[in-house]
């Protein structure tokens, strides 16, 4: 039980949402799923404020993108059918990989977002597909990259509404490496190509938990346009995703095997996508 | 602060703390099949169905779940006449200790409501949340699949 927590709140706006953060930032807490929230065991959590209240758990098509409500979960997310059928299943064999099917009930695709968590797998593959995010904050409404929310100073606490999503012809693969089948990742990958006659025309990669967020790797991304796509193609990127590879140690692995496991999972990624393309 | 939950068909108007967990009011209100084990969203024994869907109650805020449905082990049998799934998790060694049976029950419920005739590699995945230190899976494997087999009318009780 979170003894300290005397406040409950289920606000019917996001502006009220928001206010309600702004009125005691320092002892209140958004809940989406709550995987995380529960978790915490904070003396310092007095007020709850849950964000299921404001219904943003819907998935429509709208002007050519697709819109996510931040608190649709990420099992509800990875079988929509819309989901499933845009992006060729990419999502829903990636998050088959989040956690237990009970986690992935109750964990939220903006709450998976929003703590800026360096493991999160769904956070590495929002940015492989180039995703962006709508949030609330002091100045409104504003669209921003997934990337670009990482790099907000960590003070601020934005409330995520919405993801947009656009798959604009990119072949996307993630690969993952954990302890455990349902562990946080030590290392993933995600990968995304625009082919163009059977060469790679633009890449995306990204790689997450390193234990840093996950970030993209441009210099690799770069390296990659105009290599045709074939048997040799993966090895490539494997070298190049070793050769660029920037993290860190922690206690789950230290820099070096982290950059020998994303290397692998880079490889294992461009073949998936080569499989996809040819 | 005061809830209501629809725990099995029967409603229950609760008093809670803001800050207490699902588990917690369940086991206070007397469903006692919803049992502790990690605390950390790791095990999976205190799974239960909310709305139909497999979640951990030792890190669901019962406050986020007011007025919804809850599913435990204690409405899954009929009188004496036990489930299919409890049914089959005896007959083929699926319980030892028995400490996360409750849990696992009714990931395997939730698994054949939505899919009648799961995999080999689907119930694998289904379970792979719930952990259990007895049996190496393997029983409890056959156990959904011999149960599946009853639900479709394949296989007599």
């Amino acid at each position: 039980m979170l003894s300290n927590v005397n406040e409950y709140f289920r606000p019917k706006t996001v502006e009220e949402a928001y206010e309600l953060m702004q009125n005691d930032r320092d002892h209140s807490i958004f809940l989406s799923g709550g995987t995380i929230v529960a978790l915490m065991e904070s003396s310092r959590i007095e007020k709850i404020i849950d964000l299921k209240s404001l219904r943003l758990d819907t998935i429509s098509v709208t002007e050519g993108e697709i819109v996510v409500g931040a608190t649709t979960t990420i099992e509800s997310f990875r079988k929509d059918p819309v989901i499933r059928k845009e992006f060729d299943d990419f999502f829903y064999d990636a998050f088959s990989l989040v956690g237990s099917w009970q986690i992935r009930n109750m964990a939220t695709i903006g709450g998976s977002v929003a703590p800026k968590l360096g493991w999160s797998d769904v956070s590495t593959c929002l940015l492989t597909t180039g995703s962006s995010l709508m949030i609330y904050g002091v100045d409104g409404y504003q669209r921003m990259l997934v990337s670009d929310y990482f790099a907000l100073p960590t003070g601020e606490k934005p409330l995520i509404t919405h993801i947009m999503l656009k798959r604009d012809g990119w072949v996307s693969a993630f690969e993952k490496f954990s302890k455990t089948t349902f562990d946080i990742a030590t290392v993933n990958v995600g990968l995304s190509i625009i082919p163009e006659r059977n060469r790679i025309k633009v890449a995306r990669v990204v790689c997450g938990s390193r234990p840093q967020y996950p970030a993209r790797f441009e210099s690799v991304e770069t390296a990659m346009v105009d290599l045709e796509i074939n048997d040799v193609m993966p090895a490539i990127v494997r070298s190049l995703v070793y050769e660029s590879f920037t993290g860190g140690s922690n206690m789950t692995a230290s820099f070096e095997y982290r950059k020998h496991l994303a290397s692998v999972l880079a490889q294992r990624a461009a073949e998936k996508v080569k499989e996809m393309i040819t | 602060m005061k809830i209501t939950l629809n725990v099995n068909g029967k409603l229950h108007d609760i008093d809670i703390d803001p800050g207490e967990y699902l588990l917690d009011v369940l086991r206070r209100i007397g469903y006692k099949s919803v049992r502790r084990s990690c605390n950390s969203a790791s095990c999976g024994t205190c799974t239960v169905l909310l709305n139909g869907k497999p979640i951990l109650s030792c890190s669901t805020f019962a406050a986020s779940v007011d007025g919804q449905s809850i599913e435990t082990v204690e409405g899954m049998s009929d009188g004496e006449k036990l489930h299919p799934i409890q049914e089959a998790i005896l007959e083929e060694g699926g319980a030892q200790c028995g400490y996360c049976i409750p849990g696992l029950i009714m990931t395997g419920e939730a698994l054949l409501r939505e899919n009648i005739d799961p995999s080999d590699e689907e119930i694998k995945l289904a379970l792979n949340g719930n952990i259990c230190r007895c049996t190496g899976y393997e029983p409890q494997n056959r156990a959904i699949k011999k149960a599946a087999q009853v639900m479709r009318g394949e296989l007599d009780e």
